[in-house]
């Protein structure tokens, strides 16, 4: 008898033993993603606005979980750009051993880390990168669901010459790999459409005055289109300097900016009358009717009180493309990127997300033209 | 082409002068202490921010913010000398001021991060979209109008104080020789308050002017120094007179970089002559003494 209770309390400890160390298991069946963003320096309005996307995302997906998992997110400044965000890529790899990484938002940066992120066989999902040179050639672990720099610069020197009938253009950017890049499809697009370059003007991005730049821009004469590569800070002053030289609409003059999703909401208040008529793209059209864009506005409002950006769009859009891949079998790094590489027919708030054999989405959706209006609102152009 | 040339003119006077009193506050330190205080630039950053915040968050007037940003920067200065650089500087070691002006810009910077932000501020002073019509087809802004009036008001009243007031000449008294100011009565520890306060005051003005210009950042300020500190090797390091002139010359060749050559070149332009200077002309523009340099 005594020998018999003994083993029914054997089998009852194993039984309770194996229960608590699955039920462990469970809780611990986390997906752990990295979070390499500009929280520091010129780029750091990116990382605020990604982090609140990716947070409100979380929070949403964790209330119930997916396939059994849940998500943690570190952070770490790579502040767009590629000492700093090297370091940064380390530190998170070694330290905090993702199984998924998002990031960059700076082409520089991006490009920095992509190696590292190969050699570890972490994914790395970006959202903000527009160089070529991140897909092509690539690596086989890193994606990119926007529209890379050639998808842009085509489309939008496209648009320039049908639509807005532009002849004459002005190249403005930054001296960076993303801001040569983007400038140089817009220009070669548009000099094969028939167009005419009248001034290709790059700059660092310690530039702090663009009256000189805009002064030169006036005195070239008939300018119909400046297409303008900069961050936000920059972009604000390029847009002042220009109509103070009265050279765009918001001074009086006849060319139109045209910008890229760098820039991001607000930036019409910011600039003020200076924006009139500037048309740019954005990733994300808050007039979108789908359900997803329109849950991802009223949560959003009810967590920060604010309008969200295409920045906290396309961050929150990260972290639904990461939970699609979970939701279809991924569980740690290789097997996440395996399906993120099969992924089709994603539906997100900035758009569609299908991947080709380069990990570029093709998806050309998540294009909106916007353009600023007198009042300094806008209107979607609806040209894709 | 010649009312490019005559605009690029105007450009390169307007931002000269902010130059001028940016670097003014740096090649001042440097002629009385000889330390070089890389805090500077977020001194015209908390400028700019105290400007801002009077004119937008408490409806103050622009033109009344030039003069609260200066008191703020003056304030600043005060602060952190009496805090932090004359206690070090008791100790001795001429290096640790050095070090701790690099922390207390590291300091600065970070706090402005977490008070303010990293998104951009748009600054726009009121005067930034009036256009005043020149000659010739060029123009200036009544912003640029102001910043140029105001910078050369200021560089006047601070010329009259160091050469015309006692202060002025005691100043210059302990930064030829503190020791023997000390003797003659001068305390040399309150001239060096003064001058970290003037010197502050400048930098905060130049924020307040600086800011509907600068991409307004807790990094606004950094964007600057680099080019100050150019300036004040070019002018002659502590030499008030020879900062003025590099200031202007740095601004016209910017400008005129900008518009003949190619705006990505500006720095290139400005560095290879500050190269030259230090290989011909060591001494920099106005070659003195450095005894007699403020």
């Amino acid at each position: 008898m005594r020998k018999h209770s003994a083993i029914l309390f054997g089998v009852a400890a194993s039984v309770a033993l194996f229960a608590a160390a699955n039920a462990a298991q469970a809780q611990d069946k986390v997906i752990r993603i990295g979070g390499l963003f500009a929280m520091s320096g010129p780029g750091s309005y990116f990382g605020v606005q990604d982090k609140q996307g990716i947070e409100l995302a979380i929070e949403q997906l964790n209330k119930t979980g997916v396939n059994g998992y849940r998500f943690e997110v570190q952070y770490e400044d790579s502040a767009c750009s590629p000492l700093p965000a090297t370091q940064a890529a380390k530190r998170l790899l070694e330290q905090y051993k993702p199984d998924v990484v998002l990031g960059e938002e700076c082409s520089d940066a991006t490009l920095a880390i992509m190696p590292l992120m190969e050699q570890a066989k972490v994914p790395l999902l970006n959202a903000g990168s527009s160089s070529i040179k991140v897909t092509d050639p690539g690596n086989p672990w890193t994606f990119r669901i926007m529209p890379n720099e050639v998808m842009q610069g085509v489309d939008i020197a496209t648009n320039a010459y049908k639509r807005l009938n532009a002849r004459t253009a002005v190249l403005l950017y930054e001296n960076t790999n993303a801001g040569i890049g983007n400038a140089k499809v817009f220009g070669d697009t548009f000099k094969s459409l028939g167009g005419q370059i009248l001034a290709d003007i790059g700059f660092g991005r310690d530039v702090n005055d663009f009256t000189a730049i805009a002064t030169r821009i006036a005195g070239l004469g008939k300018v119909d289109v400046i297409p303008t590569y900069t961050l936000e800070g920059q972009g604000l002053r390029i847009t002042q300097a220009l109509a103070q030289a009265g050279v765009t609409k918001g001074g009086g003059g006849q060319s139109i900016q045209l910008g890229t999703i760098w820039l991001p909401f607000g930036f019409e208040q910011k600039a003020g009358k200076a924006a009139l008529g500037y048309v740019r793209i954005v990733q994300f059209d808050p007039t979108d009717k789908r359900d997803v864009v329109q849950n991802f506005i009223r949560s959003f409002k009810a967590k920060y009180n604010q309008e969200p950006t295409h920045i906290n769009a396309h961050a929150f859009d990260q972290i639904l493309v990461v939970a699609d891949v979970i939701r279809r079998g991924g569980k740690d790094s290789q097997s996440i990127r395996d399906i993120m590489a099969t992924t089709k027919d994603f539906s997100g708030v900035t758009g569609s997300v299908e991947f080709d054999k380069t990990n570029q989405n093709t998806k050309m959706d998540t294009i909106h033209y916007m353009e600023t209006l007198p009042d300094l609102s806008w209107k979607a152009l609806g040209w894709n | 082409m010649l009312t490019v040339v005559l605009q690029q003119g105007i450009n390169g006077i307007v931002f000269g002068s902010l130059y001028v009193l940016v670097a003014l506050g740096l090649t001042l330190i440097y002629g009385v202490l000889v330390q070089i205080n890389f805090a500077h630039a977020d001194v015209v950053t908390i400028g700019a921010f105290a400007a801002y915040f009077f004119t937008f968050a408490f409806g103050g007037n622009y033109l009344i913010s030039i003069g609260i940003a200066l008191m703020a920067g003056a304030a600043l200065g005060w602060l952190v000398n009496a805090a932090i650089f004359a206690p070090l500087r008791e100790r001795g070691n001429e290096l640790l001021p050095l070090i701790a002006t690099i922390g207390v810009s590291i300091l600065l910077q970070n706090a402005m991060l977490l008070w303010f932000g990293p998104i951009p501020y748009a600054f726009d002073s009121p005067y930034s979209n009036k256009v005043i019509r020149l000659w010739g087809g060029t123009f200036i802004t009544l912003q640029n109008l102001i910043i140029v009036v105001v910078s050369a008001l200021t560089i006047a009243l601070l010329y009259a104080f160091m050469k015309f007031t006692f202060m002025g000449k005691a100043l210059r008294a302990v930064s030829q020789d503190r020791e023997t100011a000390g003797l003659m009565g001068v305390n040399p520890n309150q001239l060096i308050m003064l001058t970290f306060v003037i010197a502050s005051a400048l930098a905060g003005m130049g924020g307040a002017m600086l800011g509907p210009i600068l991409v307004l950042t807790p990094f606004a300020g950094t964007t600057v120094i680099v080019k100050a500190f150019a300036i004040v090797i070019i002018g002659g390091f502590g030499n008030v007179e020879g900062t003025i002139i590099a200031g202007l010359v740095v601004g016209l060749i910017e400008s005129y970089t900008t518009q003949f050559v190619n705006p990505g070149l500006t720095d290139i332009v400005v560095f290879t002559l500050l190269l030259l200077m230090l290989a011909l002309r060591p001494t920099g523009l106005i070659a003195e003494k450095r005894e007699e340099n403020v």
